[in-house]
C-alpha cells in the first residue's frame, strides 16, 4: 500500500517540481535538469502586460464567481433540499449535474451561438466570461450544500428556530447562514479553484483584453521553456493562493461564529 | 375555572397526495396538564403535534391557545416550547447560547438573556456545560438543553415530540422524572407525543390513544387501563390476555381457550364479544369453587426482576400471567370478576393480542 502511494504522489508532484526548477532554470536543452539559477523568467513574465491583464481578469473573475454561486447556489441547494416530491428532487439533481455532465465544450459553442447573434453582442464581454464559469461551477456549490443540509437536517432547526420565534431574516442570519458556512466555504474553494484553472470555456467565450490567465498562458508554450515554467508556476500559485483564500475564510467564519450570539 | 389552554376543535387534515386522513380531532389540554398522545407509528400522533405548533394547517377544524383561535397564525408567534425527536439543537451555537436563542429573537439584553439562560441551564442541572457545543454532550444532556430552550422564555405550553426515543433505556426512564418535574415546576401545559405507551402511562394526567387517523378514546391511565373501550386499546395500552368469543349466559362466554365465566353482563346471549384479562389478574392453582381453572404447560417464562411473565399453553391457545411466585405453574385459574367485556366493534378487530 504504502509504495502505491509514494508511486502516486511521485507522479502527481514530479511534473510540479519540475516546473518549479525550470521556471528558476537559465538554460534546459537536451538535459535531464536545467543548468544555471536566474529569476529573470518570472521578471519577463511580469513585465508582459497581456499575462499582468490575464493574471487581474482571472482574480476579477474567480471573485465574481464565487460571489454569484453563492448568490444563487444557497436558495437553489435551499430549493432542491426541501423539494417535497422525489420526482421533483430527482429533476432538480439531473438539471444540477448537468453542467458537470456536459463537455464544456459544448457548453462554450453555445454560449458562441447566443452572444454573437444581433440580438446579444456581448461575446468577449466580462460578464459572458463569468456567466459562463458560474454555469460550470454551480453545482459544485449546490451539491456541497444540500448534503450539508441534509447531514444537518436543516428543516429541523428552522422548524425550531420557527417554534422558537425567530423571524425569516433572523432564521436565515443566524441559523441557515452559520450552521452551513463551513460547506459554502468549501464549494467556494472548489469553484475559485475551478475558475482560475478553467481553460476551454474561456477560450472560446473570452474577448482579446478579457482573456483570463490560462488562455494567455497557452501562447508561453510556443516560447523559452523557462518562460513556460514561470507563467505555469504562477497560474500554480495562483490557483493555490485561491483555495488558501477559502480556506482563512472559513476558518475565519468559525472563530466569529463562536464569538457571536 | 380557566378553560383549557389547548384545544383542537374538529380538526381534520391530509398530506396532499397521501392517503392518510386526520378526522374529528378534538383535544383540549388544562392549564397545568400533561397529555400524551400515545398511537402506533403512523397513527397520526405527530401531525397533531405539528397542526398545534402551526408546522402545518388543518384541512377543517380551529385551533385554540388559551382560548383564542391561532389556527392562521404563524409557528413562531404562537409562543408554544417544541422539543423535537432528535432535539434540533443548533451545532453551531454552545449550549447556553441555545437556550439565549428565543431570548435574543425576542430583543431581551445580552446581560438579561445570558442571566436567564445560565439559570435555566442551573434548573436542568447543566450549568457546567454551559460552553460546550450540542455535538459535545450526550443524548440526555442535549435533551435537558432542548427542554431548557423550549421553557426558557415561558412559553404558554410544551409541545413534546417523542422527547426520549433518541435515549437508552435506563436515561429514558431517568428523563422521564425530569420531564414530569420540569412540567410541574413550571406548571405548563404539555402535550407529549409518544409512541410508547409505559412511558406515556407513568408521565401523563391523561392520554389520548389514536388509531389511523383518529382518537380511539381518552382517558386517566387507570381509566385506559382498567377500562379499555375497545380491544385496540386494550391491546395497546399494557399486556393483555384478549379472547373473541360468543356470550352463552350472562355470566358466561364461549371462547377458543374454553367456557370463561364472568359477571353478569348486560349482553343477549348469542352476541359476539371479546374479554379483556390483564395477566396480574391470572391467579395461581385451581380456584376453591373450580371455576375459570385452566391447566398447561409454560412455554415461555420471562424474568422481570420483582416479577415474571409466562405464557400458559392451555387447550385453545394461551394465557398470559404475572406472578411474583418462582415455583412451577401447572394450574392457573381468571377470578370472574376480573374479567372485562368489550363489546365488539363493526368488524374492526385487525389488531395484535
Amino acid at each position: 500500500m504504502a509504495w502505491i502511494t509514494a508511486c502516486y504522489l511521485a507522479y502527481l508532484f514530479l511534473p510540479i517540481a519540475l516546473l518549479v526548477v525550470g521556471s528558476l532554470g537559465e538554460v534546459w536543452l537536451n538535459t535531464l535538469l536545467p543548468t544555471g539559477l536566474t529569476g529573470r523568467w518570472y521578471l519577463e513574465v511580469w513585465s508582459d502586460g497581456s499575462f499582468r491583464r490575464a493574471f487581474s481578469v482571472s482574480l476579477q473573475v474567480a471573485a465574481a464567481t464565487c460571489a454569484i454561486t453563492a448568490l444563487i447556489g444557497l436558495p437553489l441547494a435551499y430549493t432542491i433540499y426541501s423539494a417535497a416530491s422525489r420526482g421533483v428532487r430527482f429533476a432538480a439533481r439531473i438539471v444540477a449535474l448537468l453542467p458537470i455532465a456536459v463537455p464544456p465544450l459544448v457548453l462554450s459553442f453555445g454560449f458562441v451561438l447566443v452572444f454573437s447573434s444581433d440580438a446579444l453582442p456581448y461575446l468577449g464581454s466580462l460578464w459572458v466570461l463569468i456567466g459562463g464559469h458560474v454555469v460550470l461551477t454551480l453545482p459544485y456549490v449546490t451539491q456541497t450544500l444540500v448534503a450539508d443540509m441534509r447531514h444537518l437536517r436543516l428543516a429541523a432547526l428552522l422548524q425550531a428556530g420557527e417554534s422558537l420565534g425567530a423571524s425569516a431574516p433572523q432564521r436565515f442570519f443566524d441559523i441557515v447562514l452559520p450552521s452551513l458556512r463551513h460547506s459554502l466555504a468549501s464549494g467556494l474553494v472548489t469553484v475559485a479553484a475551478l475558475s482560475i484553472g478553467e481553460f476551454q470555456l474561456s477560450n472560446l467565450v473570452a474577448g482579446f483584453i478579457t482573456r483570463p490567465y490560462p488562455v494567455v498562458l497557452l501562447q508561453a508554450f510556443y516560447g523559452a521553456t523557462g518562460f513556460a515554467c514561470a507563467a505555469t508556476t504562477i497560474l500554480l500559485a495562483l490557483a493555490l493562493l485561491g483555495s488558501l483564500t477559502g480556506s482563512l475564510t472559513a476558518h475565519g467564519a468559525r472563530a466569529t461564529g463562536a464569538v457571536a450570539a | 375555572m380557566t378553560g383549557p389552554t389547548l384545544t383542537l376543535n374538529g380538526v381534520a387534515f391530509a398530506y396532499p397526495g397521501s392517503p392518510f386522513r386526520l378526522t374529528d380531532i378534538e383535544l383540549a389540554v388544562a392549564p397545568g396538564e400533561l397529555v400524551a398522545v400515545i398511537g402506533a407509528s403512523g397513527c397520526g400522533k405527530s401531525t397533531v403535534l405539528k397542526l398545534v405548533a402551526g408546522f402545518l394547517a388543518p384541512l377543517r377544524g380551529r385551533v385554540l391557545i388559551d382560548g383564542m383561535d391561532v389556527t392562521a397564525m404563524p409557528p413562531r408567534a404562537r409562543s408554544l416550547g417544541v422539543v423535537f425527536q432528535a432535539y434540533a439543537l443548533f451545532p453551531h451555537m454552545t449550549a447556553w447560547e441555545n437556550v439565549a436563542y428565543p431570548l435574543k429573537v425576542r430583543g431581551l439584553a445580552a446581560d438579561e438573556r445570558r442571566q436567564r439562560a445560565f439559570k435555566m441551564l442551573d434548573v436542568v442541572g447543566l450549568s457546567d456545560f454551559a460552553h460546550r457545543r450540542p455535538p459535545e454532550l450526550s443524548g440526555g444532556q442535549q435533551q435537558r438543553i432542548a427542554l431548557a430552550r423550549a421553557l426558557v422564555f415561558q412559553p404558554r405550553a410544551l409541545l413534546l415530540d417523542e422527547p426520549l426515543s433518541a435515549l437508552d433505556a435506563a436515561l429514558r426512564i431517568e428523563m422521564r422524572d425530569e420531564i414530569r418535574r420540569l412540567q410541574r415546576e413550571h406548571a405548563i401545559a404539555t402535550l407529549h407525543i409518544t409512541h410508547d405507551q409505559e412511558e406515556a402511562l407513568s408521565m401523563a394526567d391523561r392520554i389520548v390513544v389514536m388509531r389511523a387517523g383518529r382518537i380511539e378514546q381518552v382517558g386517566s391511565p387507570r381509566e385506559l387501563y382498567e377500562r379499555p373501550r375497545t380491544r385496540w386499546v386494550a391491546s395497546f395500552v399494557g399486556h393483555s390476555n384478549l379472547w373473541d368469543g360468543v356470550v352463552r349466559a350472562p355470566d358466561a362466554i364461549e371462547t377458543p381457550i374454553g367456557i370463561v365465566r364472568m359477571r353478569d353482563v348486560a349482553l343477549t346471549p348469542g352476541t359476539r364479544a371479546t374479554i379483556l384479562v390483564r395477566p396480574e389478574r391470572i391467579r395461581l392453582g385451581p380456584a376453591a369453587d373450580g371455576v375459570n381453572n385452566f391447566t398447561g404447560k409454560v412455554t415461555r417464562d420471562r424474568f422481570l426482576g420483582a416479577l415474571r411473565r409466562y405464557d400458559l399453553s392451555v387447550a385453545g391457545g394461551s394465557i398470559v400471567g404475572e406472578t411474583a411466585d418462582a415455583g412451577a405453574i401447572e394450574t392457573v385459574h381468571i377470578p370472574p370478576e376480573r374479567v372485562q367485556v368489550i363489546p365488539l366493534e363493526g368488524g374492526t378487530s385487525a389488531s395484535p393480542t
